[in-house]
């Protein structure tokens, strides 16, 4: 039986490897050597994209900060508690999540460098085209979920200069920090390998914060991976319906969204201790 | 037991392999001090996205018939998890292990799924932070 339980377990990994991609073991054979280049001479970042895990605490713009508490201005702070009090995940509602958001949660993306395009493709059909073919800011450019973005190559950073951004219906991060209409970022994208791409991101947003904040994570090669469709509005009952609650609930005391101490799960039913139906006491 | 267990925890530690895919915070749902278990027959399934929902008709204490719903992650995150459709029929019982929605509906977060032939399957959106979210995020913290 302990044979059986234990081949068990060694199998499954492996059949999650026959039923397609995902996974770390899914990924594909991390690259190596030096980044490769496009025609025109710059590197390529074209890849599949996956989180190196290290950017932590996850999803938190903050995550460099003392208590992670970032520089509000006045204005910010009451921005954060609005957001934290009176709005929906904007992501649940089936919104881009937008810049900075995109850059620091915690998914993978799909990369893909042809010409003067860089196309970054993210989960549930969210997608940006950034155009690196010399053009400047519009002097009254429409707001969006990820701003005007101009690319520009300085040696071989492909940064990407943004303004223009929507100032409600969206979150700065997965922890409901804002941002404003006064938001610029300054992403400084890296292949320093074929295996690594790395992002130094300056945050600018004096109505919110008092200060720029500066933020870098670095994303591994994940060759075998692509991106899926995952229809957002199919079934978004949680929105529809109205079960879902303002702001993104608990943020744990190491900056992460969630409860630290959840009361656990009964363990696992047996034969020899079958499953019975638990209700929280006084639930009607 | 110890067998079901060691495939529970064989299957979360692969989710510790794959992407986040969650759609929202677990902890702006569901409360993670109200754990549930549901035993029921299988009246519907909705293998959907962004999430996907199994729903059960569960008897209460004094025998009453409640038809809850349980959301899990969506297709892919269920198969990656070693669940397919055609593991759920109509009319199979199931045992789903999750906890309350806040709002007080008949609506849990499906952490933990036995199905009828005795696997458990983790049954979360991986990334979302709620209780044994083992994805590369909240794993690596």
């Amino acid at each position: 039986m302990k044979r059986f339980a234990v081949t068990l377990i060694l199998l499954i990994p492996a059949l999650a490897l026959a039923q397609g991609d995902g996974g770390r073991r899914q990924s594909g054979p991390v690259p190596t050597g030096p980044a490769p280049r496009a025609t025109n001479g710059h590197p390529d970042l074209t890849s599949y994209w996956r989180d190196d895990g290290n950017a932590n605490p996850h999803g938190n713009l903050g995550k460099d900060y003392p208590g992670f508490k970032l520089p509000f201005t006045p204005a910010g702070e009451a921005a954060h508690k609005y957001n934290l009090e009176h709005t929906i995940d904007p992501e649940s509602l089936c919104l881009p999540g937008g810049l900075p958001r995109e850059d620091i949660g915690d998914m993978g993306f799909q990369l893909i460098q042809s010409g003067a395009d860089t196309i970054f493709i993210y989960q549930y059909g969210t997608f940006r085209d950034v155009p690196t073919d010399g053009r400047k800011h519009a002097e009254d450019p429409d707001p969006t979920y990820f701003g005007e973005e101009i690319g520009t190559w300085d040696g071989d950073t492909l940064v990407i200069d943004s303004t223009a951004f929507k100032d409600s219906k969206t979150w700065a991060d997965e922890n409901a920090d804002p941002h404003s209409d006064a938001l610029h970022t300054v992403e400084r994208w890296t292949r320093p390998d074929a295996g690594h791409l790395h992002l130094e991101l300056t945050v600018e947003d004096p109505k919110f914060y008092k200060e720029p904040i500066h933020y870098q994570r670095t994303w591994i090669a994940a060759t075998a991976q692509h991106t899926r469709e995952q229809a957002c509005s199919e079934n978004n009952i949680d929105v529809s319906a109205g079960h879902l609650g303002f702001g993104p609930g608990p943020i744990r005391a190491d900056g992460t969204r969630g409860y630290d101490n959840p009361d656990p799960l009964p363990p696992p039913p047996t034969k020899a201790n079958p499953a019975k139906t638990i209700l929280p006491a006084n639930y009607h | 037991m110890k067998l079901r267990l060691a495939v529970f925890v064989a299957g979360a530690s692969l989710l510790a392999a794959i992407p986040a895919l969650a759609h929202h915070s677990f902890s702006a749902e569901f409360d993670g001090h109200k754990p549930v278990r549901l035993v029921g027959a299988l009246t519907k399934v909705e293998w959907t996205n962004p999430h996907s929902y199994f729903y059960l008709d569960v008897k209460d204490d004094k025998g009453n018939v409640v038809n809850w719903g349980c959301e899990a992650g969506g297709p892919l995150a269920l198969s990656r998890a070693g669940m397919k459709r055609g593991d759920l029929k109509i009319g199979d019982t199931i045992v789903v292990d999750g906890y309350l929605a806040k709002d007080g509906s008949h609506l849990i977060d499906a952490r933990r799924v036995t199905l009828p032939d005795g696997r458990n399957v983790y049954g979360g959106s991986p990334g979302d932070g709620g209780p044994s979210d083992t994805s590369a995020a909240a794993s690596k913290k």
